[in-house]
């Protein structure tokens, strides 16, 4: 249950699901280990934590969920739908456009 | 983990969490919770050390229910918005439904007494009989619109897991309104407006409504703690039973003893 998180990074934890769903279906413990190590342990949901906000990406209809038994384990699987396929699009662009801006003042305040 | 887990259950239940969602995030946390301590044995730890390392892992199960619930309700526009979902909306939504009832009541009414010509609406306030209904058709309206918004911002807030204070100042809002609005009629005569003097039928309704699903709740929960209460583990319970079933234990060990005879 860390809360490391800096409080700029609101809407990150949900461009980070969108953007790990589209390779393949995944459960929660799976998408909290994906985040951590594909990050490099920078950024980090804290456990249990995240299933709130899948059944939240679920009722806005951007992930649906089934749960299936995988080698003798019974899981929630979520998967993107196209809508979330859409929404990762507008984040993707959107975070671009942010870390763009940030890094030219940034470059601009070390120049 | 067991405990873990049905502390978690019970601390859900308590902050008003909606059955469906306690059901699903204590399984998928369960799920997480054995994920973890498979990783865990797979890295050589003993199956204690491993128990103790996915419980460490996931923290206080009072805290995890406590942060999940406030995920929940962040993720939920009657939760972000609790003061306008419960203390405006329920004062548009009684005018509206009002509306509504009048208009379907005195439709059906002419429907079924006068066909559908609204001209004819003189001809029925002058009928003692069919001014009767229509004074009927008023306080029906009335009395079914205050009874279906109070029951309705009930639902949405046990479902969206909101506390029960906003259920409670939605029952009062409902019971305000109802008190000090009114509606009158009077052959060819129709008045809508605010008065001093409270009606106090129409405020009991949110107020009874409000008391039978805190009632309705209280006993929901005590039942519920009953039944997720941490039970002693399996030897200790047998002897448990041992002590408060004493008779049927010694007639239990006889029939063993003496092979069913």
């Amino acid at each position: 249950m860390k809360k490391t998180n800096p409080s700029f990074l609101n809407g990150v934890p949900e461009l980070l699901v969108l953007r790990l769903l589209p390779r393949r279906e995944m459960y929660g413990y799976q998408i909290v280990e994906e985040i951590r190590t594909q990050t490099g342990e920078t950024l980090s949901f804290g456990e249990g934590c995240i299933y709130p906000y899948l059944h939240y990406l679920e009722a806005e209809k951007q992930v649906s969920s089934q749960r299936r038994e995988v080698e003798g384990r019974n899981r929630n699987y979520y998967k993107l739908t196209a809508r979330g396929r859409k929404r990762l699009e507008a984040l993707t662009t959107e975070w671009k456009r942010v870390t763009t801006g940030v890094s030219l003042l940034m470059e601009e305040q070390n120049a | 983990m067991p405990d873990f887990i049905e502390q978690l259950r019970r601390r859900l239940g308590e902050l008003g969490c909606p059955r469906m969602q306690v059901r699903r995030l204590v399984q998928e946390v369960a799920d997480h919770h054995e994920d973890l301590k498979q990783a865990a044995l797979s890295e050589g730890l003993s199956e204690a050390n491993a128990e103790a390392h996915a419980n460490a892992q996931l923290g206080d199960p009072v805290a995890l229910a406590e942060h999940l619930m406030v995920m929940l309700l962040r993720s939920s526009w009657w939760g972000r918005h609790s003061l306008i979902a419960f203390c405006l909306l329920p004062l548009l939504a009684v005018p509206v439904l009002w509306t509504l009832f009048l208009m379907l009541g005195l439709s059906l009414e002419f429907a079924l007494g006068f066909g559908w010509d609204w001209k004819k609406l003189h001809v029925a306030t002058d009928n003692p009989v069919a001014f009767h209904h229509l004074v009927l058709a008023l306080h029906g309206a009335d009395y079914v619109a205050i009874a279906l918004v109070t029951l309705l911002f009930c639902w949405l807030a046990r479902r969206s897991g909101v506390s029960l204070k906003w259920m409670v100042i939605a029952c009062a809002i409902c019971s305000l309104y109802a008190s000090f609005v009114y509606a009158r009629i009077w052959p060819h005569n129709f008045e809508v407006g605010i008065t001093w003097t409270p009606q106090w039928i129409e405020a009991a309704i949110p107020l009874l409504i409000a008391g039978a699903i805190y009632a309705f709740r209280r006993r929901m929960m005590q039942r519920f703690q009953e039944k997720v209460a941490v039970k002693p583990p399996a030897p200790l319970r047998e002897e448990w039973n041992l002590c408060r079933h004493p008779i049927a234990n010694a007639k239990a060990r006889l029939w063993t003893e003496t092979g069913g005879l």
